[in-house]
């Protein structure tokens, strides 16, 4: 007997859940025959939870007890922009929960975001229960492109916490090459356009007929149809304002009534060339005057609204083209996902892009639950057909150095799963641990990219500096989701840690999550050496002057304390270890003679005796003249070369 | 699902560490780009984990580890600035890996090279060139970029610079 697995596209706005049984793949209907579900979930008052379009028709009558689009909101830091805007747009309360997560407050009750979306992920397994008459405990989730690490791990959270076994997190767009192409023996190269809610990603394919190879992924977990609703909204209410004198923004009643006559204005527009907005009492003033609102919309008024956000696809379209090595006359076929592509504006502007008509066969609403749900047969059923998904990783992967920056370990649009070491030593004699911090992002600047979580790591022996190796080891599985490893290959003792935000919670709270609910609960994945430390990230705060770490390149004579690089090159930003492996060739060679470069061999120091930071030395470089606890961080700040002894930290162990 | 048979997983898996990424996709030494991505494409789909599903947990484990390595391997040999510093590296037998960061490090080495000099004498010369330019002493200039030319006579970039200082005359 074959097993079940469903596909789940799990979206800002709508949810669609598909299934593939004997080679035919369904999308599986709600109860009210609708293929897709609003991604939306109400809390009423006597406790009960309503997920879907009934509960997306409660939004206008209690705004701040009904969650929408919480898929902006999963897997990001409180203090991120994208928080501040949605704060701005959500009538619900959002909160900072522990490690500086995100909560939102209903009803005096407080969920994490992977709960929220749990709500939803159980939903459509219902949905799915229903249809197919037996429990369903396992599935494909999909998430955009360009999802980080904290947004995958959060979203597998919330799949784990609904009773589900997450077979894999399946990227949107590959999802729907793979339901465009599955099965008919292609030899295509596509783009995938997909606008979605609250999202945007662009991937670029090569189908082969058992092969799917993605050549590069851009995307923008920022941009989508709300974002066109918005722009409704705004010369609604502006206009509303100059009439009346009054603002409903305000009123977050009469608000969310502008947003549902913007967004079913919207959707008209795919339809008809002008639609007619009537709000018959969008507020009522003192006095009692009901206001009301009236006004037509057409398609050119329309996109001269939404021009901007179009051309901003374009451009992570340009990337995508440039990064892939493909101009768009090698393209065999675009794939349009998410509703609105539906919308004659961008069809066209598609089309103008890649100079070729978007293919018709693909709906765009159900695409990529299908393309879930093939991959979900075929990881069950070893007599399912199958293809290989060859995926890339959208971000950098990088080290934090010391001087605030970052250094890119593995690059986007690196197929996964891979697996890249790097090789560190301590830079103080009997060091006790080291720091290691992780980020994904496309910034030198450690702080501009997401912070994905540091650990620190202990387990190497005690030694005199740079007498000690510790290998950390960066990889990324099949679902993006990131792994580090610190080993000491002389001991063999290993740290090994999932590391993630993943919605603020740590393992003890998805724990208690699973353990309030017995029937959601599953085992919650261990790391292979059983000991799943998974590290809730502290907050990318600046790294204490105690804690900055030297990074060297290590000479095959051992480390090269007293390296002394020209400061004439200090003037400029620090650069990284990996494009200054050069000078730093040069100087040594010139200064320490036969000494050999490992490009990979970079030193951890503590200057401090605590965990650290790294520090890259280069062209930058200043004179380094460690002497025991008598380094710091200003020692690397390029305005400021004096070295002054930390009072309070110079004591080593 | 793939048909590989669990010996050959288990053998490849034992000696993968001791196969360059030539020997690891069955690729000649002068592969052409089709010719690689088509080994990436056809090894994976022998070896990734997802084709073999059906197999045991240690066995699956085996094939993600080499699935890694292959994808590194695909990713050093479809650049060609990779592929030329992983090139040099084994001739010199200096090892069959190549970390990504790394080869990029081989290629600005390079890069740095050409500018300042592969050699020390052609290096130092340079420099004094260097000095006299910033001087605009023309003639000197002119006749140390010459003796680094004599250390390193094929360096476009101490030709070009020649080329410069010879209309700055
Ligand atoms: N016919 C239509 N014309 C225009 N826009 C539409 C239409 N139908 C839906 N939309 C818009 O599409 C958006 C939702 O798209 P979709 O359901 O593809 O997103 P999602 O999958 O939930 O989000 P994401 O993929 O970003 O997580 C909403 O902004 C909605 O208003
Ligand atoms: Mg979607």
């Amino acid at each position: 007997m074959a097993e079940i697995a469903v596909g789940i596209d799990l979206g800002t706005s709508n949810s669609c859940v598909a299934l593939m049984r004997n080679d035919k793949i369904d999308v599986l209907p709600n109860t009210y025959g609708e293929h897709t579900t609003a991604s939306v979930v109400a809390f009423a008052e006597d406790g009960s939870i309503t997920v879907g379009n009934a509960a997306k028709a409660n939004i206008i009558h209690e705004p701040e007890n009904t969650v929408s689009s919480s898929k902006r909101l999963i897997g990001r830091y409180f203090f991120s922009e994208e928080v501040k805007k949605a704060q701005a747009i959500c009538a619900y309360e959002i909160i900072e929960g522990a490690n500086h997560g995100v909560r939102i407050n209903i009803r005096d009750e407080e969920f994490s975001l992977p709960e929220i979306s749990a709500m939803v992920v159980r939903e459509m397994k219902q949905i799915a229960e229903a249809k197919i008459g037996e429990p369903i405990t396992k599935a494909v989730i999909t998430v955009p492109a360009y999802f980080n690490d904290n947004q995958r791990q959060a979203t597998k959270d919330a799949g784990k916490i609904a009773g589900m076994e997450v077979l894999r997190i399946l990227n949107e767009p590959t999802a729907a090459a793979l339901a465009y192409g599955f099965g008919r023996g292609l030899n295509q190269r596509v783009a995938v356009y997909d606008l979605g809610g609250g999202t945007f990603d662009i991937s670029v394919l090569e189908i082969g007929r058992d092969v799917f190879e993605v050549l590069a992924t851009c995307g923008d977990t920022f941009l989508g149809g709300d974002d066109f609703d918005d722009r409704i909204l705004d010369l609604l209410a502006d206009e509303f304002v100059a009439k009346h004198g009054v603002n409903p923004r305000n009123d977050p009643y009469a608000f969310e009534k502008l947003k549902f006559a913007a967004e079913q204005a919207k959707k008209g527009l795919s339809l008809e060339e002008e639609v007619e907005i009537r709000i018959p009492d969008v507020m009522t003033v003192e006095g009692g005057e009901c206001l009301s609102l009236q006004r037509t919309m057409n398609r050119s008024e329309f996109a001269s609204l939404v021009q901007d956000l179009i051309q901003r696809t374009f451009k992570v379209c340009d990337e995508a083209m440039q990064q892939s090595d493909l101009t768009t006359r090698d393209l065999d076929g675009v794939i349009l996902v998410g509703g609105p592509t539906r919308l004659p504006v961008i069809r066209k502007a598609v089309q103008d892009y890649f100079q070729q008509e978007p293919k018709a066969d693909v709906d765009p609403d159900e695409v990529v639950a299908m393309g879930a749900a093939i991959h979900a047969a075929s990881l069950v059923n070893a007599e399912a057909p199958d293809s290989v998904l060859l995926d890339v990783t959208p971000l950098d992967l990088r080290i934090g150095v010391a001087g605030g920056l970052a250094e890119p370990v593995i690059e986007r649009n690196t197929p996964v799963p891979i697996e890249q070491s790097r090789r560190f030593t301590t830079f103080q004699d009997f060091q006790e641990s080291v720091k290691i911090r992780v980020y994904q992002g496309d910034s030198r600047t450690d702080s501009e990219n997401e912070m994905l979580g540091q650990f620190e790591f202990s387990g190497f022996a005690k030694a005199r500096r740079g007498e000690v190796n510790i290998d950390v080891t960066f990889e990324i599985d099949a679902d993006g989701i990131v792994n580090v490893t610190a080993a000491d290959p002389a001991t063999g003792q290993a740290a090994s840690t999932s590391i993630s935000l993943s919605g603020g919670l740590s393992d003890e709270d998805m724990e208690k999550i699973l353990e309030q609910d017995p029937t959601a609960r599953v085992a919650a994945a261990a790391t292979p050496d059983g000991s799943d430390s998974r590290t809730a990230a502290s907050a990318p705060a600046p790294v204490a002057a105690d804690e900055e770490i030297v990074l060297l390149e290590e000479t095959h004579d051992g480390i090269d304390l007293d390296l002394e690089i020209d400061d004439d090159a200090n003037d400029g930003d620090l650069e990284l270890i990996s494009d200054d492996l050069s000078a730093l060739a040069a100087e040594s060679n010139d200064s320490a003679g036969s000494s050999v470069i490992d490009p990979n061999a970079v030193s951890i120091s503590d200057l401090d005796g605590e965990p650290d930071e790294l520090v890259p030395l280069g062209n930058a470089a200043v004179e380094v003249n460690v002497n025991e606890g008598n380094a710091r961080e200003d020692l690397f700040d390029s305005s400021n070369k004096d070295l002054s002894a930390d009072d309070d930290e110079t004591e080593l162990e | 699902m793939s048909d590989v048979a669990p010996l050959e997983i288990q053998a490849l898996a034992k000696i993968i560490d001791e196969l360059d990424y030539y020997q690891l996709l069955h690729l000649e030494t002068n592969a052409e780009v089709s010719a690689i991505k088509k080994a990436f494409h056809a090894t994976s789909r022998t070896f990734h984990p997802d084709a073999n599903r059906h197999l045991g947990d240690e066995l699956r484990e085996e094939c993600a580890r080499i699935s890694k390595r292959v994808t590194e391997a695909y990713c050093v040999l479809r650049d060609p600035r990779r592929r030329k510093a992983y090139d040099a590296k084994l001739g010199g037998n200096e090892g069959l890996r190549m970390q990504l960061a790394e080869a990029k490090a081989a290629h600005a080495r390079q890069d740095t090279e050409e500018r300042q000099g592969r050699t020390p004498q052609g290096r130092q010369f340079y420099q004094k060139a260097a000095q006299d330019i910033a001087r605009q002493d023309w003639t000197s200039a002119q006749q140390n970029l010459k003796m680094a030319m004599t250390f390193e006579p094929e360096s476009a970039f101490f030709k070009e610079k020649l080329e410069e200082v010879r209309k700055q005359k």
